[in-house]
């Protein structure tokens, strides 16, 4: 009985800490490669989710066909804020800097955009409720919802699929480049400017994907972003700057370290959890908990 | 084929290059030495788009170059082996190589560019996976050079190689420049060591706080008494 109780503690912080994994690679992606802090990253999946949200209730979108509206859609609105907000601000600076005035833009940013949301779906808690939303797969006594399998799947194939972008191709190669040296990179012909530009659009169409399983899978209200951004930051921290595979990993420790929690110490502990693993985490290894290898995707 | 005409840079207020002008032509190897400070470096950096003359003009075979992105410069067919290496940490061996041949007239070809620089280069097959920091100081100076021809450079850009290397080790990294040299690409670089500069280079500028003073035929200078005195040391 308790030990059927664990393991359907244990699903439940899987499937969070998947989510978890998927929110923070993207935001990880930006800062590893442009030092950039985006701090309405979580807006940005708040906004992902609400696009996900309007496509299921006016036009009977399922949420999981969206995803191929949704992240086209945030990709370009990364374009056009990267364009018009962020490159003019950041082009003169050094990577000190970057960091300080990344702060400022993308926390004014994170103001705009929940208070749009506010106007345009009002602060009301909105999920996506699909016909398939209460089916489970039972294993003995084990209860997995299909909408969290799907959660868990998709956030592994998007992280791979980030991974395998970075690793195995030109233009991604070519922003791996970027982020460990941006002068030696423009040496070789790669059009820095470019690179961060698409790095941070990918990052904000990431964000859009994970805000529409959040939505599917959890909730979304206007006010979610910076929630989310906190465990993207303590994720992304915890597991070395830049780290792709890592996040996965760090979110999915997170998840279930928090589920454990509210099983042994109540629910008003958990979001103390993650901030203690980060105090840890920077005692004993700042650099992260990945990044013995040396190797930074 | 390089000209350098007539440049001054700045770093914010404080002014670094008073009007200097230079030319590298087709296959030729210059070097620009002069103390520490005397604007060598600042030069080299000028020309990649790092840093932007306030006055004067840069231009490579007639194309204008000094208000163009590095990319576009580099597209040219100018490289710069920066001091420091620049190499890209976190990425292999073979990844740092095949960033070199980024360029997409260079990216199809890299397979064979490959086989070269590795025939140049023996050391780099044998660790083409190893992470590039963990290279020692010689190799990853003979990563940056193979980094640097994987874009098939007409004109490559040297800013002290032989920084942090062992006499033998600069030997062995100056022959390889020659070597590159006489495969047609011209070759500018900057040097600490002017003996070891006035051997190896045809021509030569000599800098002092941010001007040339001196320039001409490598063999004429190393026999000036001015020359000597200041930088060759005297026996």
């Amino acid at each position: 009985m308790t030990s059927d109780f664990v393991a359907q503690i244990f699903v439940f912080g899987i499937i969070m800490g998947a989510l978890y994994g998927l929110a923070s690679v993207g935001f990880t992606l930006v800062f590893g490669v442009m030092r950039v802090l985006n701090i309405a990253h979580g807006a940005f999946m708040m906004i992902g989710g609400y696009l996900s949200f309007w496509g299921f209730t006016l036009y009977h979108i399922d949420p999981l066909v969206s995803l191929l509206l949704v992240a086209p859609s945030l990709f370009l609105i990364g374009l056009i804020f990267y364009i018009v907000q962020v490159f003019p601000v950041i082009k003169f600076t050094d990577d000190h800097d970057k960091i300080h005035i990344s702060l400022l833009i993308s926390f004014g940013l994170c103001v705009v955009l929940e208070n749009i949301a506010l106007l345009l779906w009002t602060g009301d808690i909105r999920s996506i409720t699909t016909s398939y939303a209460g089916s489970v797969l039972q294993i003995f006594n084990i209860r997995i919802p299909f909408v969290g399998m799907v959660g868990v799947a998709l956030a592994v194939l998007f992280v791979f699929a980030l991974y395998l972008f970075l690793v195995k191709t030109r233009l991604g190669k070519s922003m791996r480049a970027t982020a460990a040296d941006w002068k030696a990179a423009s040496l070789m012909g790669i059009n820095t400017n470019q690179a961060y530009l698409i790095s941070f659009a990918i990052g904000v169409a990431l964000a859009g994907i994970a805000g529409t399983l959040v939505c599917m899978i959890h909730s979304i209200d206007p006010n979610m972003g910076l929630f989310w951004t906190l465990k993207g930051l303590i994720i992304i921290t915890v597991a070395g700057v830049g780290n792709i595979r890592g996040v996965l990993a760090c979110g999915l420790l997170l998840g279930m370290v928090e589920s454990l929690s509210v099983f042994i110490a109540g629910a008003s502990y958990r979001e103390v959890v993650g901030l203690v693993i980060l105090v840890i985490v920077l005692m004993v290894k700042p650099k992260g908990l990945f990044t013995s290898r040396g190797r930074r995707v | 084929m390089l000209e350098v005409n007539n440049i001054d840079v700045y770093y914010g207020d404080l002014q670094a290059i008073w009007d200097v002008s230079l030319t590298v032509g087709e296959g030729e190897i210059v070097t620009l030495i002069g103390a520490n400070g005397a604007g060598k470096s600042t030069v080299l950096k000028t020309i990649v788009g790092w840093l932007r003359p306030a006055k004067g003009r840069i231009s490579f075979d007639g194309f204008r170059l000094d208000d163009r992105p590095t990319w576009k410069v580099v597209e040219k067919g100018i490289c710069l082996i920066p001091e420091g290496r620049g190499l890209f940490h976190g990425m292999t061996v073979l990844e740092n190589l095949e960033m070199g041949a980024f360029m997409s007239r260079t990216w199809k070809a890299q397979g064979q560019t490959l086989k070269r620089v590795y025939q140049i280069f023996p050391i780099l097959e044998a660790r083409k996976n190893q992470q590039a920091e963990t290279l020692s100081g010689g190799e990853q100076q003979m990563l940056a050079i193979g980094r640097g021809l994987m874009s098939h450079p007409r004109l490559m850009l040297l800013d002290e190689v032989s920084s942090g290397l062992a006499p033998l080790l600069t030997e062995n990294i100056f022959e390889v420049i020659q070597q590159i040299n006489q495969s047609g690409v011209a070759i500018c670089f900057v040097e600490q060591n002017a003996v070891l500069a006035l051997e190896m280079a045809k021509r030569a500028y000599v800098f002092e706080g941010g001007r040339i003073v001196r320039e001409g035929e490598a063999k004429d200078l190393r026999k000036d008494k001015g020359i000597q005195d200041a930088y060759l040391g005297t026996e």
